[in-house]
């Protein structure tokens, strides 16, 4: 298993947390908090599109 | 303010003040385009599920003149395309498995396995990606093969195309009509998620006796999420209730003891986590609830909608009246089998029995088939006006 593949147990609402990614980026020279907001917005779009296949 | 405006401000109060267990000016009446109209109309079942515009004008041109408060939604209750983007085997569609004019048949298998518990409880939402996906999608038998990564941009544009489509369509209702949509956000029990789509009935039924604390593990391990699913994300409205259709917990399918056991803690969690955060349920309690009644009266009060479908309504209104706003009253089988004259006569009853003091309103007990008649339907609406005034 890859350093990207280990499990995450992501909690609910989130697919891969922001502090993993920003782990894996590393140096951040911009503002954090902008880039985070879309990547949790779309984030949260894939939760639920995961979801959506359980709710049925 | 216009006149659309306002008209949808004096029903969202109605709706509101109802919610709320107080005595709004009139009953609040609720109502939704179902399948049956596609006899009115001269379209075909399939052209109604695949054709979004389609379903969506249908919708348009039905709701002129109709004076009701909350909108329940279209006839078509999924989008086909995006299943078939997917291959999806959840499903048999009208035109794609079943005849066109048929309704959708859900496809149970147990497309988790018994020895996949551990794995999804320690991970539910990795475990749906790399094996629930895969087990439901003939187009992702191979992962990270071409065909399979097609589908999942396919399946995921789809799912924000059906969006935004309806999401207009709503706006346009709304301000055309100034009807209340019903609510924001879906869930269902834990162990319905569970027994569903995940185990089938077959798989939870046997794992009660074989596996039950693998049962109550994935219950737990699912209610975060399911709360998640209601809240329909972090920040979002809290003013109307979420959806959710309630299965197994409907008698008999549990034995009292297995309902109080494995259905009904994890429930009651996903209500109160919900309710923590402002957001009630729309607890849709198809079947019959009538054994269960005081156990759901334990609930925090006003953290529910209590769907009556077969429930004893006497009952319910005696145990949970007050507490809870109770929502139906107008069996679905009366507006297939009955004419204008009973449907008016039963609501008129309805009203007498469930709506005296407020806390209630009118709808059909469950969701109405292909078969039922309009002019039931719009003999609900019309007498629901007529004797719903306080």
């Amino acid at each position: 298993m890859s350093e990207k593949e280990k499990a995450l147990n992501p909690d609910p609402g989130v697919c891969v947390p922001w502090e993993v990614k920003k782990a894996e980026i590393g140096e951040f020279p911009g503002n954090e908090a902008i880039t985070k907001k879309e990547w949790e917005k779309l984030d949260d779009f894939a939760y639920n599109f995961i979801w959506f296949w359980a709710q049925r | 303010m216009n006149e659309k405006e306002m008209l949808y401000q004096k029903r969202l109060e109605r709706y509101m003040t109802a919610m709320d267990c107080g005595k709004p000016d009139m009953v609040p009446v609720a109502f939704g385009v179902g399948e049956w109209i596609t006899k009115y109309t001269g379209t075909t079942l399939q052209e109604i599920y695949y054709d979004l515009d389609k379903s969506n004008n249908v919708v348009s041109e039905m709701l002129p003149g109709l004076d009701f408060d909350i909108f329940k939604g279209g006839p078509a209750l999924w989008w086909p395309p995006m299943f078939d983007a997917m291959g999806s085997k959840l499903y048999k569609f009208p035109g794609m498995g079943v005849d066109e004019n048929s309704t959708f048949q859900f496809n149970e298998q147990e497309y988790m396995k018994a020895d996949d518990y551990d794995e999804f409880i320690a991970s539910p939402t990795e475990w749906l990606v790399n094996h629930y996906l895969p087990n439901i999608s003939t187009e992702l038998e191979n992962p990270g093969s071409y065909r399979s990564t097609v589908a999942l941009i396919k399946g995921a544009a789809a799912f924000a195309m059906q969006g935004g489509i309806m999401a207009a369509a709503w706006g346009k209702w709304t301000m055309e009509n100034g009807i209340v949509g019903q609510g924001t956000g879906f869930t269902k029990a834990p162990f319905d998620t569970l027994g569903d789509a995940l185990r089938g009935m077959k798989g939870v039924l046997l794992d009660l006796r074989r596996r039950p604390e693998k049962v109550l593990a994935a219950c737990d391990a699912i209610t975060p999420h399911n709360v998640n699913c209601g809240l329909a994300g972090a920040g979002a409205d809290t003013r109307f209730p979420c959806f959710a259709p309630l299965h197994r917990g409907a008698y008999p399918f549990l034995n009292p003891k297995q309902w109080d056991t494995f259905y009904w803690p994890s429930l009651k969690a996903t209500i109160e986590g919900m309710w923590a955060k402002g957001k009630r349920m729309l607890f849709y309690a198809e079947g019959d609830w009538t054994p269960y009644l005081e156990k759901i009266a334990e609930l925090p009060d006003k953290s529910i909608i209590f769907q009556i479908d077969t429930t004893d309504a006497k009952k319910a209104k005696k145990i949970l009246g007050g507490r809870f706003c109770l929502q139906g009253g107008v069996p679905t089988t009366l507006l297939t089998y009955g004419t204008p004259e009973k449907v008016k006569e039963h609501i008129k009853r309805t009203f007498d029995e469930l709506a005296c003091d407020g806390g209630f309103i009118l709808d059909t007990g469950g969701v109405v088939m292909g078969d039922a008649k309009k002019e039931n339907a719009i003999a609900m609406i019309e007498a629901a006006r007529k004797y719903g005034i306080y």
